[in-house]
């Protein structure tokens, strides 16, 4: 029982600093779904349905300009092709959860994701801590996406800082972990390729995908090689 | 506000289209995943799969594309490297995520104008 409180409590915490990052994203995406003609039900309905920062935010910048039905399903297809690695990567720490799983995958997103696999890779799996995570940012996401769509655009992120939330905690996150070589090298190919693919196509949306494939086989070469030395 | 006509009913198709395409996209990953035995090499593939991907997000957030250029933010990269400073040394997660947000505002009202 206490081991459930503090795994509650763990979670919580650890999702306090990405829930408010996340609700600066959700005003804005309000704001911005009310720009893109949407009623306030259907801006709330999206995000109580779709639960996604990026796919949310492209859909909406996408309407504005004017794209079709087509365009925009592309592009948010393309946007999700991450989820399947991420789904992949968490899928051992949630297999305890069982028929719950179909539920807790819809809470997989980049920031769920970054919690609940460094949450598993130090302490198993962990079903109740996604959760925890998972549903705190589900209300955050849907609480300040019905607020923007209220309110309009009378909130500056950047003045509050609110945009270094992610980043900076992603930051916090990584650290712990890189404390053998083949996470290291992981590590230095991922933003040498990050880097690269944003320097050729900025701003594109394959750099997360194609950089989460590539950079584990240089862990994976590393760590092979120290074993067979 | 004009309510209905094909422009709303447009909407809520995207919105249908949408919701059914992320959660099987994030359902596939979870399920059929979940079901297999994976292998050793596997498993330690996943394993290393957190660090890359995170790398790659913390790097989108640094280096913005402003006019097809690429841009480093300060505020967030110095942010992120004393977060990652603070981490190393007192190993606390949310006094250091608050001490790296406190400097990047620093930095972003007084280094960079």
């Amino acid at each position: 029982m206490n081991e459930k409180k503090r795994t509650i409590k763990t979670g919580f915490a650890e999702a306090l600093p990405l829930a408010i990052a996340i609700a600066a994203y959700g005003l804005s995406y309000g704001v911005l779904a009310t720009q893109a003609k949407l009623s306030l039900l259907a801006a709330v309905v999206m995000s109580l349905l779709v639960f996604s920062g990026s796919v949310q935010l492209v859909t909406v910048a996408m309407l504005t300009a004017g794209a079709s039905l087509t365009s925009i399903l592309f592009t948010c297809v393309l946007l999700n092709l991450r989820n399947l690695l991420y789904g992949a990567a968490l899928a051992e720490g949630l297999t305890p959860a069982k028929k719950w799983r179909w539920l807790f995958s819809f809470g997989v997103s980049d920031e769920s994701f970054v919690l609940g696999s460094s949450r598993f890779q130090k302490y198993g799996p962990d079903p109740l801590y996604f959760a925890i995570v998972a549903g705190t940012f589900y209300l955050a996401w849907v609480f300040s996406s019905l607020i923007g769509a209220l309110i309009g655009n009378q909130i500056d992120p950047q003045k509050w800082g609110l945009d270094l939330a992610f980043p900076i905690t992603f930051a916090a996150l990584l650290i712990p972990s890189l404390t053998e070589k083949p996470v290291i090298a992981t590590a230095l190919t991922a933003t040498g390729i990050a880097i690269g693919l944003e320097y050729v196509m900025p701003g594109n949306e394959l750099t997360i995908m194609i950089t989460g494939v590539l950079s584990p086989l240089v862990g994976l070469y590393v760590k092979r090689r120290s074993q067979y030395a | 506000m004009s309510r209905g006509g094909p422009n709303m009913l447009n909407h809520w198709l995207l919105i249908g289209f949408l919701s059914v395409s992320t959660y099987l996209s994030r359902m596939i990953g979870v399920e059929i995943m979940a079901k297999r035995r994976m292998s050793s090499t596997v498993r330690l593939y996943f394993h290393y799969v957190p660090v890359g991907i995170i790398s790659a997000l913390i790097i989108k957030q640094i280096f913005i594309p402003t006019d097809g250029q690429l841009e480093i933010s300060f505020p967030v990269l110095i942010g992120c490297l004393s977060t990652a400073i603070t981490m190393k040394i007192i190993k606390m997660f949310l006094p250091s995520v608050v001490i790296g947000v406190m400097i990047g505002l620093f930095t972003r009202y007084f280094l960079i104008s």
